[in-house]
């Protein structure tokens, strides 16, 4: 395979959500150096995601009591606020002009895996969303003091009913366990540890207001990890982070995002060393140069939601303007992935997870869904002969298969069919 | 409360458990040719391994209703005497599970008390590793079923699970389990068939993810198209419950559905001797009293619903039912009216040949191991003897060398 081909269409497809008409091609030419500068470089303004407007959230209040005639107004606010907050998150992922700000987002969602189904408010996932990208290529004890302050994620793991009293060890665990450390790097009286330490959250349900109450806090030194002493979240943030077991940890995470869910982290692995200042931009420009971006051993699955979105990049189509959204929140569904809807608190599984016959079925549904509402302007602007010789560049691949290649062939004549068969070819579905 | 909800914990886990080798998906046109060319030979034993996810309240599911720490443990979350259903002078299950009391009540229960495995892990992901991996000691990357599934004669309808993903247990070195879509497949026809078939020839091109992606392809154009009249059929119908719009009444659960293929599938003779089914939703942090009771109606309710719809069939005395999850919860309730994650549960074992009553040792409440109950029983001992007396093979190669058995068949 083609070296550059490779790492250009990893650079896309790994780094963004996928090229949109034209862009691979051009970064062909301008070669792989600049193409990544130019994925890493976060620009000032996103002109393209600006384009994107953001949607009136608001506080909804106490849920009224079931059967009484509030809770119908509530309960359609609730689920349109819910849905307008989806959409305008893929449309965010789909309108970037640089991906990179959305995919760091979309990856630490995954991480810090919270689901608005527990919490049944829109306003707490939105703030926590945000939260999400302003810290999503900063420093990483920053952005853990800012997730310990998070309403949604506190909410999730019962924070809020982790008192003095009566500690609940729900966050504790999860921050060590899946947020900081990884598993099996701290002891079960750590966790006894940590959740005294973490006594005292009090969240607003309806908009993730946090407090702390001084009386539900247990004041009192613990001993975690070895070390003796009187925690706030921020010291506690502070303390976790700095450990070099938490540097492997988030090397590791972002090893089976980005480069592999199938095979081990080497020990080499760049990004290890260059978050040694917890820099989570430095990492991920050192995951970037690594010589792994140039091994065909480590391909990647799209997940259903990176898949989608690279698509709707191709075909030029927005999330929004689908018929409908709903329509399209279900097909994601079916594939297993919603976008704030994490399955549980380890985030969305990856590699083989999402290749089974089933899903083989629905993403056939759903590309033939959204090329009868694609003009296919890239297609129908080439001649059946062009298409097959050009679809790889308009879709990012790096290569097609002999067997890709006559399945294409067949179709050249049928811009429909033929962009059917090319977004479900196992090569569009798997980033090389 | 649901912060590992439902089935989908399943993909988590297989995610972090690499799978040995890739697993077939079936489609129910497969299995039910299957059935027809070649049927399970009449009388041969089957396995139905339900697997709670989230972590079980033990305590409150097998609740040990007369001693008076129970009580003061848990003085929130506690069930009082007279809400619980005795199964002995110590000993009751939790109120809403009826339908298992009735059972119970018939000696087909057999209930392992006490159930876990040395250094308990308190980590969702970690702990149900082990208990699929049946490996407590060290990771790795098969499970007890997988493994086999090894020692067997290569069959893809050996050993399936409901639902679009399998779970680690069934994943073999060689070769796995196969999973079935809940609702089945929708076989693209015409010319889109077959462009789709030859889209997903296999290629030497391909990397292993990108064969197995042409493969889950592959799969859906590989079978009969033909043969649905099986799984078109109405579940079997059970001759005890009185039907209510032409179908058993009782509650409708994702739980409910996959049993109800899983016994369609068995009365159409599936040459298929072990079924994976699962719920998830039992990590109960916080107000769990209500919560828990839903999820054990919906387990208590669906299998004995499933054991009726079995009657009418040939092969009722043939199916053992096993009932799990990864650990139980902490004695002391936590004062958000939840749990903990804990360590030892009970075991349910189901089945007209299941020698019912209890077995293994209830955990005291008064000499706890860290604030957890302790371990009387290694889980071990349960699959050890599912594996001889179900699975009619040597444990070796399955589990290793393993004494310790449970007199429950």
């Amino acid at each position: 395979m083609d070296a550059t081909r490779l790492e250009i269409s990893r650079l896309y497809h790994r780094f963004g959500f996928g090229p949109r008409p034209g862009e691979y091609a051009k970064a062909l030419v301008s070669g792989v150096a600049a193409t990544r500068t130019a994925a890493l470089t976060v620009p000032a303004v996103d002109a393209g995601a600006a384009t994107v407007v953001e949607p009136a959230i608001t506080d909804l209040g106490k849920r009224p009591a079931a059967n009484s005639k509030e809770i119908v107004p509530f309960a359609i606010a609730l689920r349109f606020q819910t849905q307008q907050m989806v959409v305008w998150w893929l449309d965010r992922m789909a309108a970037s002009d640089h991906g990179l700000t959305e995919r760091m987002t979309w990856f630490w969602h995954g991480h810090w895996a919270t689901s608005v189904d527990k919490l049944n408010y829109a306003l707490p996932m939105f703030k926590q969303n945000k939260t999400l990208r302003a810290t999503c290529l900063g420093n990483f004890a920053t952005m853990t003091k800012a997730m310990l302050n998070d309403g949604a994620l506190q909410f999730w793991l019962d924070g809020q009913d982790n008192t003095l009293k009566a500690p609940n060890e729900n966050l504790g665990r999860e921050l060590m366990e899946l947020f900081t450390l990884g598993v099996g790097r701290y002891s079960e009286d750590d966790v006894k540890s940590i959740s005294r330490a973490l006594t005292g959250y009090q969240v607003e349900r309806s908009n993730g207001t946090v407090t702390i109450n001084q009386a539900r806090r247990d004041k009192n030194p613990v001993t975690l990890l070895g070390t003796t002493a009187v925690f706030t979240g921020d010291t506690l943030a502070d303390f976790l982070v700095a450990r070099d077991d938490s540097a492997q940890f988030v090397a590791e995470r972002l090893w089976y995002r980005f480069i592999s869910s199938t095979e081990d982290m080497p020990a080499t692995f760049a990004a290890k060393k260059a978050f040694a200042a917890r820099d989570i931009s430095a990492a991920v420009t050192a995951m970037a140069n690594d010589s792994v971006m140039r091994d065909e051993k480590f391909a990647m699955v799209k997940s259903p939601v990176e898949w989608f979105i690279s698509a709707c990049r191709a075909l030029e189509l927005t999330p929004s303007q689908l018929k409908t959204p709903a329509q399209m929140i279900n097909f994601l569904e079916k594939l297993g992935q919603v976008p704030f809807y994490p399955p549980n608190v380890g985030g969305w599984p990856a590699g083989e997870a999402w290749l089974s016959s089933a899903t083989a079925q629905y993403r056939i549904t759903f590309a033939t869904w959204l090329i009868k509402q694609s003009e296919l302007r890239v297609l129908k602007s080439l001649t059946p002969a062009q298409r097959l010789m050009q679809s790889a560049d308009w879709l990012g691949v790096a290569e097609w298969s002999p067997r890709t290649k006559n399945a294409l062939r067949d179709a050249q004549a049928d811009p429909a069919q033929f962009a059917l068969l090319a977004l479900c070819s196992p090569e569009y579905i798997v980033s090389a | 409360m649901d912060t590992v909800t439902r089935r989908k914990f399943l993909k988590l886990t297989s995610g972090a458990v690499a799978v040995g080798a890739a697993a077939p998906l079936l489609s129910i046109d497969q299995i039910a040719q299957a059935a027809i060319d070649r049927p399970l030979p009449a009388g041969t034993p089957i396995l139905v391994v339900v697997t709670l996810y989230g972590g079980n309240d033990g305590l409150n599911t097998v609740v040990p209703y007369t001693d008076p720490l129970y009580y003061s443990s848990r003085p929130e979350i506690s069930y009082k005497a007279d809400q619980v259903l005795p199964l002995d002078a110590e000993l009751a299950l939790n109120p809403a599970m009826k339908g298992l009391k009735t059972l119970w009540d018939q000696k087909k229960v057999a209930i392992v008390r006490g159930v876990g495995y040395p250094n308990p892990d308190h980590s969702h992901f970690s702990s149900m590793a082990k208990w699929q991996t049946a490996s407590p000691e060290k990771h790795i990357n098969t499970g007890w079923l997988g493994r086999w599934v090894d020692s067997q004669s290569e069959d893809p309808m050996l050993a399936i699970s409901l639902g679009s993903v399998l779970p680690p247990m069934l994943a073999g070195a060689k070769r796995s389990g196969s999973a079935l879509p809940l609702g089945g497949l929708v076989i693209p026809k015409g010319t889109l068939a077959n462009q789709c078939a030859q889209l997903s020839k296999p290629s030497n091109k391909d990397s292993k993810l990108m064969a197995a992606a042409a493969t889950s392809m592959r799969n859906l154009f590989s079978v009969s198209t033909n043969v649905q009249p099986v799984l078109k059929a109405p579940a079997p119908v059970d001759p005890d419950l009185p039907t209510t719009n032409g179908g058993n009444a009782g509650g409708d659960s994702n739980l409910a559905q996959q049993l109800d293929v899983v016994a369609k599938l068995i009365a159409a003779g599936s040459p298929t001797k072990v079924w994976s089914v699962s719920l998830g939703g039992f990590d109960t942090h916080a107000n769990e009293a209500n919560a828990q009771a839903e999820l054990l109606g919906v387990v208590s309710d669906s299998l004995t619903r499933f054991m009726g719809q079995l009657k009418s069939t040939t092969r009722s005395n043939d199916v053992t039912i096993m009932v799990y999850s990864e650990f139980g919860r902490r004695v002391v309730g936590n004062g958000s009216q939840g749990t903990d994650h804990g360590t030892s549960g009970p075991m349910f074992v189901i089945g007209n040949k299941v020698k019912g009553g209890f077995y293994g040792e209830q955990p005291s409440l008064k000499n706890l191991y860290k604030n957890d109950l302790a371990v009387t029983t290694d889980f071990r001992d349960v699959y050890a003897t599912v594996i001889e007396k179900i699975l009619k093979s040597p444990i070796e190669p399955t589990l290793g060398k393993w004494s310790g058995r449970i007199n429950f068949l």
